[in-house]
């Protein structure tokens, strides 16, 4: 063996780091083209916002009689998320300005989806609504339709293809990103059913009656978000979940996003136009945006923030009215507050790798069963409403709310426990989890998996899917609109099923 | 009618706005303001109040005050006077339930050193700190607690109640003097803000009945039996150079996140008030009310973990962080100021320097509740149970008198005689509602402008409140509980429930009593509209 000299040792040991060096560099190379799954970054986000105001004039959705808007005093928008861990777990994550998401227009959206990405699970996509009550009309069957006015068919084909093709694009054009979550509070949910001394309940009752003892139920302030930035750092959506409808103007005929459309225009105007902002409702059948008490002191104090001009009191009615926009800019900027502290306070604590899982569960819960004497009711107020052409024509929304019920009650004569198809979402995302339901419900059950959740935080997301009202045991005794069996097709005892689904889907993502 | 009513507040509020142009000059109708504090902080070792267990304090971690706003419009004897003191105390004893009586002690210095103010002119209320010295009974400690003061303090200085009583309503007496001294003509401009601070504490189970705290982590947590309320109710002063001089801050939530402190502290209004005067100046004073919050507390039931993490995040770790953290102080305090701060422009634009002014106290006799044999059998047998486990411990320190030398050694001994002593106090009761089935306690109604302030001596459930605010014609309602000696005042539910505070040994009332409550509350109102 040739002695090794010094010299020879040298050049050896300079050639050998060379080496190394080339071989650092090739290999770092390398790595810079593979996937980034591979590395800690794992987090793949897209989002994109696509109008889908209907063609005017259209019917708008979510009160018992007909109304046909001329006017779209904002636009509706669907506003489209997708995320992507590991280059393998896919969610889409759509919020609809619309009244509900009817399981029609979910299939259309999955079938069209599916045509352009045939190896995305589709089932994995969850839609929402926001329920506006200012949206086009898109449960069939349910309001006589003038001629003329846009269509329940065309309109859920319109928003169909456009959210599918948002949802291709948006995933093809997915990009590295990261994600972090936090929580503040604004009063934007007042529970809306009044309990009085002879145990009665009557939803929108008045709280200023000699005889008013109580709200009903709880109310949920807590404003969550999930902020998303994309590879270079720029805030590019949010998920706003809050546990009040967006239904403040919801008895005009007019085509209006609600409080949705300022709380957008807030956050564009502070963090850029780029910036997609998706609806959440939280658990929140009893709960309206307008308020129950202190009504004059609020509406004070929207006067004094807008020099002096206010809503005004309704006419005849002696009560202040919210629906207006001055109170939709309100309800907005204490919205918009909350989120904004809550950027501020959690944008030091972004993840890029966070685990994402995503079950989904089809289950069936029992259906509130109709009583005799709620089918003879139904019957009485159906004939009352069908009277003739003209009330018929106004009615008509309520004629199918009422032939339901008598519907139920025959079919309950061969199947007495009838049972109600449910699609649960549980979303994990780091230390956050997305659960989701169909219903309108009532806060109590959302507080309930909240409570017992295994996550940090827990956003309940109501209304991915057709939607009525999952009222409490109280509600029911209670009785009114939203606790009776024409609004309810779940009750209580299927609410705590559904609670101990939802609980134990979300608890199954955090394994012991 | 409603809606002459409302047509009337229309009228009411245009008049007020008309205001805006208005110069102010000194006139005898306006209304005068003065200002002050009092630090009633012991120098010595004070029994802290609030536990079934004694805590002799062991330090001062913020100083505890009284904050006085004087009052006055018109001149002379006939003129309009309130004397508002808001304490940090646990509850201001009246003698509803035992000898004490500190509103007195104050109302009678303040009457000595200025006899054109009226006893019934001056209310106190507490802020309801569970760290702040015990005001409620005169009696010796070992009556109280079941040990001496001076085995507590193990020979050490330390200060009792019934001495510090009288220390404090001297400190306070100086401070009513000093504001009335002060008062000069002021505005008041009034507003409504929201704050999530109080939150019910009441846990509904799923087998119908109730408890206090908890976890709700749990199959068997059904709902939150109550409701909650996040009105933030302001009163702003300004002086004539519309300069901020102070602010009633309203809020349905005892502070009492530092409840098992054995340092004395203000709570989460001390972080109050060094946050806001941060924020609009060294000088402004802050009087601290707490609504109708019997059911209320500070402390989160669902959804903690997140809000830990987010007082990470502000950076208060450092202060601890979660239940009974300062860092939850901190956050409370950061709702607060942010609301106060942020209505600041608009409280200042609307200025009103002649609001109307009106106060009245009237005593009102309320139905004592109504207890069955049964509750003064189980209470007895309760208190015999804790007779039993009280002279077990005490034989334990007579045996053992070295233990005394270990820290907080007392814990369970008063606690087993503070339960002996509840559980007794039902058969008492159950005797004096035979003879004395109504009890009056004092209710103040003062009117500023369009809002009104209404009193009442209880730790008074929400709905109470709710009823009364919704029900009120003023354009905003501030009840304020604690004017008194306290006592929970429950609701039916919250008695068919089950949990503390609603059992009978924790109550004088009962659902009778609260709705004589509400009813007489509001006619007292009706009378100033």
């Amino acid at each position: 063996m040739e002695k090794q000299t010094h010299i020879n040792f040298r050049v050896s040991k300079i050639k050998k780091n060379l080496f190394l060096a080339i071989s650092f560099f090739t290999v770092f190379a390398a790595l810079q083209l593979l996937p980034n799954s591979v590395f800690a970054q794992d987090l793949y986000v897209g989002a994109a916002t696509v109008d889908i105001t209907p063609k005017l004039p259209v019917a708008v959705d979510g009160q018992m009689t007909v109304r046909i808007a001329e006017v779209a005093e904002t636009p509706l928008t669907a506003n489209v998320i997708v995320l992507e861990s590991k280059g393998e777990n896919t969610t889409v994550l759509v919020s609809c300005d619309m009244v509900t998401i009817p399981t029609e227009l979910k299939e259309m959206i999955q079938n069209q989806v599916k045509e352009s990405l045939p190896a995305l699970d589709t089932k994995k996509i969850i839609i929402n609504a926001t329920h506006t009550h200012t949206g086009g009309v898109v449960r069939d069957n349910r309001y006589n339709i003038p001629e003329g006015v846009t269509q329940v068919k065309d309109y859920l084909k319109f928003v169909s293809d456009r959210v599918a093709k948002t949802i291709v694009t948006t995933y093809n054009q997915r990009e590295p990103g990261s994600v972090s979550w936090g929580i503040s509070h604004a009063k934007v949910a007042y529970n809306r059913r009044a309990v009085y001394e002879d145990g009665t309940a009557k939803m929108y009752g008045g709280t200023h009656e000699a005889n008013f003892i109580k709200v009903e139920g709880f109310e949920d302030q807590a404003i969550q978000s999930l902020f998303f930035w994309n590879q270079k750092g720029d805030f590019v959506a949010t998920c706003i979940n809050v546990p009040s409808p967006a239904q403040i103007v919801e008895n005009r005929s007019t085509v209006n996003a609600d409080y949705w459309h300022p709380v957008r225009e807030g956050l564009k105007e502070k963090y850029g136009q780029q910036l997609v902002v998706a609806g959440w409702i939280g658990a929140a059948g009893d709960q309206t945006p307008r308020p129950r008490y202190d009504e004059f002191a609020e509406w004070r104090m929207i006067a004094l923030r807008n020099e002096n001009k206010s809503p005004d009191f309704a006419e005849h009615s002696g009560e202040v009215n919210f629906r207006n926009e001055y109170h939709l800019n309100e309800i907005a900027g204490r919205i918009i507050r909350a989120v904004d502290e809550t950027y501020e306070t959690v944008k030091i604590d972004k993840h890029e790798a966070p685990v994402i899982k995503h079950e989904v569960n089809n289950i069936e819960l029992p259906m509130r069963v109709v009583t005799e004497t709620e089918y003879n009711h139904a019957l009485k107020m159906r004939a009352e409403d069908m009277k003739d052409a003209e009330s018929a024509q106004i009615f008509s929304r309520r004629i199918v709310w009422y032939s339901k019920v008598v519907d139920r009650y025959e079919i309950q004569k061969s199947n007495p426990q009838p049972m109600y198809p449910v699609e649960l979402h549980a979303l994990r995302i780091g230390d956050v989890v997305i659960c989701t339901n169909p219903f309108e419900l009532f806060t109590e059950y959302g507080i309930q998996m909240k409570a017992r959740s295994n996550a940090m935080q827990t956003f309940v997301l109501q209304l991915v899917g057709p939607g009525n009202y999952l009222p409490t045991k109280e509600a029911v005794r209670g009785g009114h609109y939203s606790a009776i069996v024409e609004s309810n097709e779940v009750g209580p005892e299927g609410g705590q099923i559904l609670v101990n689904w939802s609980v134990a889907m979300i608890n199954k993502l955090w394994p012991e | 009618m409603i809606f002459l009513k409302h047509q009337f507040f229309t009228l009411l509020f245009l008049s007020v706005i008309s205001f805006q142009g208005y110069t102010q000059s000194e006139n005898e109708d306006n209304l005068k303001v003065g200002w002050s504090t009092a630090d009633i902080t012991p120098d010595m070792p004070v029994l802290v109040a609030g536990q079934f267990h004694a805590r002799l304090s062991e330090g001062v971690m913020d100083p505890v005050t009284a904050t006085i706003l004087a009052l006055e419009s018109g001149e002379g004897t006939n003129s309009e006077k309130t004397i508002w003191i808001s304490c940090d105390l646990v509850g201001i004893s009246d003698g509803m339930r035992a000898t004490a009586n500190l509103r007195d002690e104050i109302r009678n210095r303040v009457i000595k050193a200025i006899p054109s103010i009226l006893p019934e002119q001056i209310i106190v209320n507490a802020t309801h700190t569970h760290a702040a010295p015990y005001v409620a009974s005169t009696a010796s400690v070992e009556d109280i607690y079941g040990v001496s003061l001076e085995q507590m303090a193990d020979g050490k200085p330390a200060m009792s109640p019934s001495d510090y009583i009288p220390f404090a309503a001297d400190k306070i007496a100086e401070g009513v003097i000093s504001a009335w001294g002060k008062r000069k003509p002021g505005g008041m401009s009034l507003g409504l803000g929201h704050a999530v601070v109080g939150l019910n504490r009441l846990q509904a189970l799923k087998h119908g009945k109730s408890r206090m705290y908890g976890n709700t982590n749990s199959p068997e947590f059904s709902h939150i039996e109550g409701y909650e309320d996040h009105s933030l109710n302001l009163m702003y002063f300004w002086d004539i150079n519309k300069q901020l001089t102070g602010i009633i801050i309203n809020i349905a939530s005892p502070s009492q996140v530092s409840e098992h402190s054995y340092e004395l502290s203000a709570d989460f209004w001390h972080d109050t008030k060094v946050a806001l005067r941060k924020s609009l100046g060294d000088s402004v004073y802050v009087l601290a009310q707490a609504s109708s919050a019997g059911d209320q507390s500070p402390h989160v039931m669902v959804g903690s973990k997140a809000e830990e993490r987010m007082q990470k995040l502000l950076g208060f770790a450092e202060e601890g962080t979660g239940r009974g953290s300062n860092a939850h102080r901190k956050y409370i305090a950061k709702q607060i100021v942010d609301e106060v701060t942020d209505l600041f422009p608009v409280m200042k634009a609307n200025i009103d320097w002649q609001p109307e002014f009106k106060h009245e106290m009237k005593l009102v006799p309320l139905s004592r509740r109504l207890l069955s044999e049964e509750d003064v059998a189980e209470a007895t047998k309760e208190a015999k149970t804790w007779q039993a486990e009280y002279d077990k411990l005490k034989a334990e320190v007579r045996d053992n008198p070295a233990m005394i030398e270990t820290p907080r050694w007392y814990k369970d001994i008063t606690i087993s005689y503070s339960k002996l002593r509840r559980g007794l106090v039902v058969s008492e009761r159950y005797e004096l509602e035979k003879v004395q089935p109504k009890m009056p306690i004092e209710v103040h109604v003062v009117r500023i402008g369009d809002a009104v302030f209404a009193t009442n001596p209880f730790e008074l459930y929400l709905d109470y409140g709710m009823q009364m605010k919704a029900q009120s014609p003023a354009i905003q309602t501030f009840i304020v509980q604690l004017t008194g000696s306290g006592s929970y005042l429950p609701t039916k539910r919250s008695i068919e429930g089950g949990a503390y505070g609603a059992v009978p040994a924790s109550t004088l009332m009962g659902p009778k009593g609260g709705d004589e409550l509400v009813e007489e509350t509001l006619s007292i109102i009706n009378t100033m509209w």
